[in-house]
């Protein structure tokens, strides 16, 4: 995966807003890497650009080799249906698809063959293989990102974009969702993006880097740990 | 091309492949249609289609049903389904064509005849009817003058005739007695108590004489330049009947005319078209709101899929996947919602029917297509035209909005709904076939709409100011209100649309039932006597005031001809005019005419050009009735002359009136001002409503004078009161069924906002509001909603009724002012009771619930 300048911009009242400064990045297959940075510091923004969910302003971005900036929405949807795989902070499950029918759903759409069987496996590897014919709103949340899990797994994408994926739950459950996301993580050998703003989490990754007010830093996980806690003083003394 | 290149150079292609071939989206399809359905995700959407295709159904089933009910009743007073009336016999191969078509025929000729009976005689209505003579309706024959045990007959055998109870008194005879007709002498068989087809005319005032018609050429009756009326009666199934229309329509010349039931001035044919029309536009109304329900429903589902559908694309789904997807989605949801709709629709139309049976004798044989293929065509334009802007927005949901959120597509929101519209009025027109009524409704309903979106931004916008001021739940109702003024504004419409279509069908109905009602009041004339000699006029109004009969004052009648218009002969002008004008009985131009005097503007006629005359006034003139004046080319300035016996005089036109034909009172072409007839020789006639009590007197007096003719139309009153009244129930049910598809279009809409109003009082329970606050500030935004909706529905309505009474329905038009108190606090409390009621189950959740739902 491979980012050259990349910047985004949205007009806003008739002006315009930089939400990314022009940013670089490179990573390797297999890496482990965590976009870390405060709310609104654009990593989402990054993140649905790097995913081929949206188009960057200026600059170019490859993935699998593919120029993500000059493909259209049609052709970057073949792209993420045979290369990517997403985890959201909202789990983002269809509500009317059974547990098992929303892991098969990636699998399908990219025409990989025994969806059903796979999916099968894999619920059960994310200790849900009870729970397959039940709908999202039958689940609690730490299960709803379970079958979130298996189905980004399912098509054994070659890059993973997590976009906070405990953000959402308690801390718990939240330890146990990062456990199975890094343990089969490490099982497929997928690339894993991972957003958030938890340093604990992103100190799981191989690589970090910070995202603050657009601009992309390189840093170790304790350097945005002491960033984060002094905003923390600052708001505290204000 | 770069993109593509840059694709294949990379060794992808299967990228580009992966969604296609793919035959997933048929299954994911009917999946989610599967668990949709099953967990009543689709309940709202189902239910609008299924309104929508049910109340079509319903309503144009059981207008159709009613229709062929009143037609089959009413043709009994033509005694066929159609008469082609003629001067003379008509072409033979018309009969044949007929028998080749399955249509049975009989003949009746009519003529006046002087009938004799040893050395009385009268001047009778002569009637020879052929062995199948009525085809529709009875004629009633009695063996005695009392008319007790009268039964249905056809025609009298060969050398017997029928005769009228007045004939038999003016001839002094009685049944069994021999009559002479012309050359040859008839037995009379029985005493005639009711003749289906009797022509309503005061004017011919002989009895009706009734002979077979193969007897007529022994009375030699039948001679050149003899007056006949030739009339060959048509009965059959409607679609024999119609298709020998189709034919012989085309060929009808000028010396014929092709009569059906809604033909004609005739007070029955009047009621019939304006009831019929009534169906139809409650029908069309039921369209309309089905398919503002359709509209509203599938822009829910649109918005309801969204999520489902950024989903599939961020997983790598193609916009063709989708596409497949949705529109097979769709279309199966269609196709359930129609199947199922059929089906209720078929239940409430047996129930609406079989409630009916008792009023309305229903042909329980009769199955219609109709309604079933304008049914599904409903469901399906609905389903289509309605669905295509919010499908096609669906479709076009951004993977991206599962992180951004989704946000209405900014459409040009007019150029979009083309297409509905188009769908719309096609519907309305096909339906209808009335172009007028269907623009009259569907560009009131544009107008609306478009009136409305910027009234209710002004309205929503001030009543905040004044809800700023008033409370606590009735401040957060209008906040609500604004802060939602977009949806709102769709919800204002919708409901407005609603109340006003419901609004416009009660005034209608009541409108028409009260114009019938008047037009047949109790006291309707019910007698008409004729003939009543100058001498006699005192002794006729001392009796009636006596006896407190009611009448409509007397009428001098003296015949006389037309014979010049500005002083250029008619006679040739006026010839082609005679057969028309011997429609309904009267004689018009060119024959005689019956011509009065008076000095005041009688009832029910109304002068539309120049004025009627003074009683100071010593001029002589005369006024003229509309139609005969558009015919002829006369107006207000013209010189008529008329030829009395051997006297010619002429008169100027000073007015022209519009006459109320349906009215049961002696009516005229011609009135001249009292001086111009008053030397002539005059009769009298007029008309009296007689009570039941009463006709035993009025009988006993007339028997004092039997040159006077009495002609009794209760028999035609009773008649035309029971279709009127039946055609009252089926309009009453009518709209019953069209108020139930509105209530039906309110409930949807409200439930189409439910979801956002379950995150809002989370929201606000979480912040600690009252149940009590947040009850009322629902009520109160709902009661607001549904006063706003109640008033612009009512101004709206006024519009449209304004439009349909005096384009469509050639009524008088009025204003309704208890409409609009009824519009708006129907409006007010049925939309926040609908509200109230869809909220409950929400306000009643915990908060701890009503989190987890929505968050």
């Amino acid at each position: 995966m491979s980012l050259r300048e990349l910047t985004k911009s949205v007009e806003l009242d008739g002006k315009s807003l930089n939400i990314l400064q022009p940013i670089s990045l490179d990573v390797n297959a297999s890496e482990t890497i965590a976009i870390v940075g405060a709310s609104g510091s654009g990593k989402s923004t990054l993140l649905s650009i790097i995913a081929g969910l949206d188009t960057p302003s200026t600059g170019e971005v490859y993935l699998k080799h593919q120029p993500l900036h000059q493909l259209n929405e049609e052709q970057r949807s073949a792209v993420r249906a045979k290369y990517v795989g997403f985890i959201f902070q909202q789990f983002l499950l269809v509500n009317s698809l059974t547990a098992l029918e929303n892991v098969m759903l990636p699998a399908e759409l990219a025409n990989i063959p025994n969806a059903e069987q796979k999916a099968r496996e894999l619920l059960a590897q994310v200790a849900l293989a009870d729970r397959a014919d039940h709908y999202p709103s039958q689940l609690s949340g730490g299960e709803q990102q379970r079958v979130a899990i298996a189905r980004a797994f399912i098509s054994q994408p070659d890059i993973l974009f997590a976009d906070e994926p405990t953000g959402n739950l308690d801390t718990r459950t939240g330890l146990h969702i990062a456990e199975l996301l890094f343990d089969m993580n490490k099982k497929f050998g997928t690339t894993l993006v991972l957003v958030t703003h938890d340093p604990k989490l992103a100190a799981r990754c191989q690589r970090q880097v910070v995202m603050d007010s657009g601009q992309l830093t390189e840093s170790s996980a304790e350097s945005y740990d002491n960033q984060a806690s002094d905003l923390a003083n600052v708001a505290q003394v204000s | 091309m770069s993109t593509n290149t840059s694709l294949n150079s990379s060794g992808s292609q299967s990228v580009e492949s992966s969604s296609k071939g793919n035959k997933h989206w048929l299954k994911h399809a009917l999946l989610l249609l599967k668990h949709e359905l099953k967990r009543g995700e689709l309940t709202i959407i189902l239910l609008a289609i299924v309104l929508a295709v049910s109340a079509v159904f319903s309503l144009s089933g059981f207008s159709s049903h009613i229709k062929r009910a009143l037609i089959n009743e009413s043709t009994t007073f033509i005694a066929a389904d159609r008469v082609l009336e003629s001067s003379r016999p008509i072409a033979p191969d018309i009969l044949t064509e007929a028998e080749r078509n399955a249509v049975v025929h009989a003949q009746q000729l009519e003529m006046s005849s002087i009938v004799f009976a040893g050395n009385n005689m009268a001047l009778a209505d002569l009637s020879a009817v052929s062995a199948a003579y009525p085809l529709r309706g009875e004629l009633l024959v009695s063996d005695s003058a009392d008319l007790a045990d009268a039964k249905p007959v056809n025609a009298p055998a060969r050398g017997e005739a029928w005769i009228a109870v007045n004939g038999l008194k003016q001839l002094e005879i009685s049944v069994g007695d021999e009559i002479e007709v012309g050359g040859s002498t008839f037995k009379v068989a029985g005493v005639i108590s009711q003749i289906p087809n009797a022509s309503f005319s005061v004017f011919t005032s002989g009895p009706q004489v009734f002979i077979n018609i193969d007897d007529i050429a022994q009375t030699e009756l039948v001679q050149p330049g003899s007056r006949l009326s030739y009339s060959y009666l048509f009965a059959g199934e409607p679609s024999a009947i119609e298709s020998f229309e189709d034919w012989l329509k085309p060929q009808v010349n000028e010396t014929q005319r092709w009569i059906d039931i809604e033909s004609g001035q005739s007070p029955l044919a009047g009621a019939l078209n304006r009831a019929q029309k009534y169906l139809s536009l409650a029908s069309m109304l039921g369209i309309v709101l089905a398919a503002v329900a359709v509209a509203v429903a599938s822009r829910r589902y649109s918005q309801r899929h969204q999520p489902s559908v950024a989903i599939f694309k961020a997983m790598g789904a193609s916009k063709a996947y989708i596409t497949k997807l949705y529109c097979l989605h769709w279309s199966l949801l269609s196709i359930v919602s129609i199947s199922i709709g059929l089906l209720v629709g078929y239940g409430i139309l047996q129930v609406g029917l079989s409630a009916m049976a008792e009023q309305v004798e229903l042909d329980e044989n009769y199955f219609a297509w109709y309604p079933f293929i304008v049914a599904i065509i409903t469901g399906l334009i609905c389903a289509l035209a309605f669905a295509i802007e919010p499908l096609k927005s669906l479709v076009a949901t951004k993977p991206l909005s599962i992180l951004r959120g989704y946000q209405d597509e900014n459409r040009k929101a007019w150029l979009n709904y083309l297409p509905a519209f188009v769908a719309l009025f096609t519907l309305l027109f096909v339906f209808s076939r009335d172009l007028m009524l269907s623009v009259a409704l569907l560009a009131g309903g544009l107008i609306v709409v478009g009136i409305l979106l910027l009234f209710s931004r002004v309205l929503i916008n001030a009543g905040r100011r004044a809800g700023s001021q008033a409370g606590k739940s009735w401040h957060l109702a209008m906040a609500n209100l604004q802060r939602r003024a977009k949806e709102n504004s769709v919800q204002l419409i919708s409901f407005t649309i609603a109340i006003k279509l419901l609004l416009l069908i009660v005034v209608m109905k009541n409108a028409l039932i009260d114009e019938w009602q008047q037009q047949l009041p109790d006291n309707a004339a019910n007698r008409f006597l004729v003939n009543i000699s100058g001498q006699q006029i005192d002794r006729v109004n001392e009796f009636l005031s006596d006896n407190n009969i009611v009448s409509s004052g007397l009428y001098p009648v003296v015949r006389g001809r037309l014979t010049a218009i500005n002083d250029e002969r008619v006679a040739r002008r006026v010839s082609k005019e005679e057969d028309e004008e011997a429609d309904n009985g009267r004689r018009g131009v060119g024959r005689e005419l019956n011509l009065t005097w008076r000095a005041s503007l009688p009832t029910e006629n109304e002068v539309i050009d120049g004025s009627w005359w003074s009683e100071q006034d010593q001029k002589t003139q005369v006024s003229i009735e509309q139609g005969v004046a558009e015919r002829l080319d006369i107006g207000v300035g013209d010189t008529l002359t008329f030829q009395l016996g051997s006297e010619e005089f002429s008169v100027p036109v000073t007015s022209v009136r519009e006459v109320n034909w349906q009215a049961l009172q002696p009516n005229f072409f011609m009135i001249f001002s009292p001086q111009v007839l008053a030397d002539f020789p005059a009769t009298y006639i007029t008309s009296l409503y007689v009570e039941p009590s009463k006709k035993e007197l009025l009988q006993d007096f007339l028997s004092q004078y039997p040159t006077i003719s009495m002609i009794d139309v209760d028999a035609l009153i009773n008649q035309l009161r029971s279709v009127i009244d039946k055609v009252s129930i089926a309009v009453e049910f009518i709209l019953v069924l069209v108020v139930l598809a509105g209530s039906l279009v309110l409930v949807a809409q409200v439930q189409a906002s439910m979801e956002e109003r379950e995150r809002e009082l989370a929201i606000l329970r979480t912040l600690g509001a009252k149940g009590s606050l947040l009850r009322n500030s629902v009520l109160f935004e709902f009661v607001a909603l549904g006063a706003l909706a109640g008033f612009m529905a009512s101004v709206a309505m006024e519009i449209a009724v304004y439009v349909i009474q005096s384009r469509v329905f050639d009524m008088t038009v009025s204003l309704h002012l208890p409409y609009w108190l009824l519009g708006i606090v129907a409006g007010a409390s049925f939309v926040g009771f609908i509200g109230l009621l869809s909220c409950w189950r929400l306000l009643n959740l915990s908060s701890v619930t009503l989190i987890r739902r929505t968050m």
